[in-house]
């Protein structure tokens, strides 16, 4: 008994060892893919498919132990291949570690792909448990995913960094782009009665002199990432791009405004008065009025004073009711034309769809399957209210002193 | 198989003969009486001594009759024994009609304040050897034993090992009597009781039991001295004989008494009702039974107020696990879960490796091991030396052995957490437990990464849960769990909350504070309230 107990236990401890370092990789025996690009394949293949593979030792090049290295902190290895998997093992041939996507952070699709439709390449991002569903997916616009995953940038080594921080930064101060992960992809793509969007990105200038290290040695880099518009999918295909206010008015309708600003004229100036929301608050209840979906929008939103470039008296509640009323306008305005472009679209991006879903849904089942048109032709009313909170530091703005 | 155990047992016997042949060798005098001629004994003396020269004879004369003071020199106080034995032994005038020499010495002439009749072989070696007069008259076959003890011996001095920024400042000695003094001083109380034993065949060493009547369980007391009764070894050079020879288990990293070099600790545990076994010749005073909490409360801890404590504590045990995990955390996350790493420290991590040719068990092995050898070679190189081994070991772990690319500037960086986090652990035994396990869990994650460590943990925790020390599981009052002992575990309430002594150490007596003894201003009115309902 005694021996029998000795034996198992031996067997026990050496249980740990059996594993025998399984899956053991070291740091440097891995490529960290920091960006993966997607494109419609140019040859025979379906996708090409861009790596960018970040170069350690250049990024830390500052810190004592690392090699000092001098070149570009990112290095693009190019593959192709009918699906991801394929083009990734393909990709092996040309680079000398393991490609390790744990930790990539972005997914550019270039905008020939997302016209002919991304399906084809989400199942693979996934399903890889390598890959979070945190990765944030964005579309190259008017452009190949490959031109923007080359360039490199300043102010942030990693280029990967350079578009999550814009497009954070951007989303927070002025709302016309939003984070889409592919875990929002995903849902969106696969919710009856709503669709999702991508942020766009373009690139300003060359992209040949935006991989050469020319583009971080100087103060105005010749190429430039610039975040712009938003990618509106509809059955997993790019049906069309919303700009500017159009943008902005698609994300209080969404209610992910976080911050931005509007400006109006005032005494015959042009946008002498800029005002900053910071809270806001959407509602939308979708109900059915003679047969058709109809949708009530309201808009709520706090916001403060950031310039007065004419004279105005911010202390007289008249005209503080008119500067609310005038604001309440804007955002209107812009949620109206958002509206309509994205009925252009056919694509219901705000949730609409689901919206009836969750409430009727007996009268969902009748009219899902015509959606996309019912969508296009549907009503609403936008009802916003707008309440003036702050002034900043000043009260009334030195422009009403020099009139004294 | 069987010529290994026939082997074992030739040995086996082999040893019970060498015992056999030594304990005869020491069975001196037996039960001999002592002689009616001092002469004789003074030579017999000798004899046994075999002529030592620290063995001191001084021939007297008391009116008539011849005698012999005996003592061991630098065991006496010289002093003492020229003042109270001497000079009244030579003043004394000796009345000429009949009567009882040895009566009259032991009673009128030896001012000594412990004086004892001895009549066999046996009792004077022990008191001889340990510092005791002897007076040998002529004709009488017994002897006279004084007290006087003395000699040259450390002063008390502050602790060395177990430092507090507030509290005493006094430490153990190597005299077993300044020791116990030292304890006494602190529990003026009858209830604090002493018992003394003899261990060690040949050293003879005094070893005291200290606990307090009725809040020590008497059946660990028992067990105490049973344990203790049991030991026969040649020799007891420090407690550390002791512990390991009364110690519930021998293969356990985790130690299993509690030691310490201040009296305060000692006497704070006495009132908790544990042991304390003092042994001479050892600064380091043994409590049982230990648990394993108790080797996280530091004596700052009751000290300062209770706030400070109980973060300082938690402090702490965050630095145990640090020291316990901390190198096996980096091998696991750099070589199985690179994805748990922020990208950018991945990415910086990466760089620094990339020159460095092992992978990163082998990394951290060679820093963990350059570390520990440094260390022991601090320990015990001349304090002239250890100044210059200092600055060359910073330089050959800081500097250069980075710049050689042997290792990477993060893991000088682990390795110089894991060790200050190691010496935040208040008793040294127990970071020494941290620090051996260290090793085996870096081996586990290299293999099979935060699996192999939780593993590590788990039959760690397993472990520690089977120990017990003096009948006492180790992990209480966590596991088994008692609610009201909570109070001194993780969170150190408040010195009149602390209510309860350890209900798995202390039995019966167990209420150590009395009803509202929580600090208020004082009301309207009446200014105190009665505040003598203080328990034992």
């Amino acid at each position: 008994m005694n021996s029998f107990i000795r034996i198992f236990m031996l067997l026990i401890i050496v249980i740990p060892l059996l594993g025998g370092c399984w899956n053991q990789r070291e740091l440097t025996d891995l490529a960290f893919v920091m960006a993966l690009g997607i494109d419609k394949g140019t040859g025979n293949e379906k996708y090409d498919v861009t790596f960018q593979v970040v170069v350690p030792a250049n990024v830390a090049s500052s810190q004592n132990g690392g090699s000092g290295g001098q070149g570009p902190p990112v290095v693009v290895y190019k593959s192709s291949g009918n699906n991801l998997t394929e083009a990734s093992r393909r990709a092996t041939k040309k680079i000398p570690r393991e490609l390790y996507y744990s930790h990539t952070s972005i997914v550019v699709i270039g905008e020939d792909l997302a016209r002919e439709g991304i399906l084809g390449v989400l199942d693979a991002l996934d399903r890889d448990p390598e890959f979070r569903t945190t990765t944030v997916v964005i579309i190259a616009k008017d452009r190949k995913a490959e031109d923007l995953i080359s360039v490199i940038t300043n102010l942030d080594k990693l280029p990967m960094n350079r578009f999550i921080k814009t497009l954070e930064a951007t989303e927070a101060m002025l709302g016309e782009n939003i984070k889409v992960t592919i875990d929002d992809l995903l849902q969106g793509i696969t919710s009856s009665g709503k669709e999702p969007v991508i942020s766009g990105f373009i690139m300003e200038g060359s992209t040949e002199k935006g991989t050469s290290p020319q583009n971080i040695n100087t103060t105005k880099p010749p190429a430039m990432i610039t975040a712009d518009g938003l990618a509106v999918i509809r059955k997993g295909k790019l049906a069309g791009w919303l700009d500017y206010n159009n943008a902005r008015g698609a994300v209080w309708l969404m209610n992910k405004m976080q911050g931005t600003d509007i400006d109006f004229n005032w005494n015959g100036i042009k946008d002498a008065v800029s005002t900053t929301p910071f809270l806001s608050n959407t509602k939308v209840a979708v109900s059915i009025k003679n047969g058709k979906p109809f949708a009530n929008i309201n808009i709520e939103t706090a916001f403060k004073l950031s310039e007065i470039n004419t004279d105005f008296d911010n202390e007289d509640p008249k005209k503080i009711e008119v500067l609310e009323n005038r604001v309440s306008a804007q955002i209107k305005s812009e949620v109206e034309s958002a509206i309509k472009q994205v009925q252009e679209y056919k694509a219901d991006i705000f949730g609409f769809g689901e919206n009836i879903h969750r409430n009727h849904p007996k009268i969902w089942g009748e009219i899902k399957h015509d959606w996309g048109n019912q969508f296009a032709n549907m009503d609403y009313q936008i009802n916003v209210k707008s309440y003036y909170r702050e002034s900043g530091l000043r009260g009334k703005p030195f422009w009403s002193d020099l009139k004294k | 198989m069987s010529i290994l155990t026939k082997m074992l047992k030739k040995k086996q016997v082999q040893r019970k003969n060498d015992n056999f042949r030594q304990k005869l060798d020491h069975s001196i005098p037996g039960e001999l009486l002592i002689h009616k001629d001092y002469q004789e004994n003074i030579s017999r003396i000798k004899g046994e001594l075999g002529n030592s020269a620290d063995l001191g004879i001084r021939e007297l004369k008391i009116g008539p009759y011849q005698g012999a003071l005996l003592f061991i020199d630098g065991l006496v106080d010289g002093k003492g024994i020229n003042e109270f034995i001497l000079e009244t032994l030579m003043d004394k005038k000796v009345p000429i009609e009949e009567f009882d020499l040895f009566q009259f010495v032991l009673d009128q002439t030896v001012a000594l304040g412990s004086v004892s009749t001895i009549t066999n072989w046996n009792e004077l070696f022990d008191k001889l050897l340990s510092g005791c007069s002897i007076i040998l008259l002529n004709g009488c076959n017994k002897a006279i034993s004084g007290e006087t003890r003395g000699g040259e011996t450390r002063s008390i001095a502050e602790p060395t090992q177990q430092l507090s920024i507030r509290g005493p400042k006094d430490a153990f000695t190597e005299t077993l009597r300044t020791n116990t003094a030292l304890i006494r001083r602190r529990i003026k109380s009858p209830n604090l009781w002493i018992e003394s034993m003899k261990i060690g065949r040949v050293t003879q060493t005094d070893i005291a039991i200290m606990y307090v009547k009725g809040i020590a369980d008497e059946e660990i007391v028992n067990e105490v001295k049973q344990r203790l009764n049991r030991i026969d070894i040649d020799a007891i050079l420090d407690s550390g004989y002791v512990e390991q020879l009364i110690e519930e288990q021998t293969f356990t990293s985790f130690p299993t008494t509690y030691h310490t070099e201040r009296p305060d600790v000692v006497s704070s545990q006495l009132l908790e009702g544990r042991i304390a076994i003092v042994a001479d010749g050892s600064p380091f005073v043994l409590t049982v039974p230990a648990v394993f909490v108790q080797f996280f409360q530091a004596p700052d801890d009751y000290y300062s107020r209770f706030d400070l404590s109980t973060s300082v504590r938690m402090l702490r045990i965050l630095a145990f696990f640090i020291a316990l995990i901390g190198p096996s955390l980096y091998i696991a996350a750099t070589t199985f879960h690179q994805e748990m790493i922020p990208t950018t420290l991945a990415i910086a991590i990466a760089a620094q490796r990339e020159n460095v040719p092992f992978p990163a068990f082998v990394e951290a092995l060679i820093m963990e091991v350059t570390f520990e050898i440094l260390r022991e070679a601090g320990l015990r190189l001349p304090r002239a030396v250890g100044q210059a081994v200092s600055i060359v070991g910073a330089l050959v772990i800081g500097q250069a052995a980075v710049q050689a690319s042997i290792v990477s500037p993060v893991m000088v960086i682990v390795v110089s957490i894991t060790a200050i986090a190691n010496f935040s652990t208040p008793v040294f035994a127990m970071a020494i437990s941290a620090r051996l396990l260290r090793f085996a869990l870096m081996a586990l994650a290299a293999l099979v990464g935060f699996f192999g460590i939780m593993l590590g943990l788990i039959v760690m925790a397993i472990h520690l849960c089977s120990l017990r020390s003096f009948g006492v599981p180790y992990m209480s009052p966590v596991a088994p769990f008692s609610g009201e002992n909570q109070q001194d575990v993780f969170i150190r309430y408040p010195i009149w909350a602390l209510k309860y002594r350890p209900r798995h150490i202390a039995r019966g007596n167990i209420v150590r504070t009395g009803e509202n003894q929580k600090p208020a201003p004082p009301k309207h009115g009446n200014s105190h309230e009665s505040d003598d309902t203080k328990g034992n």
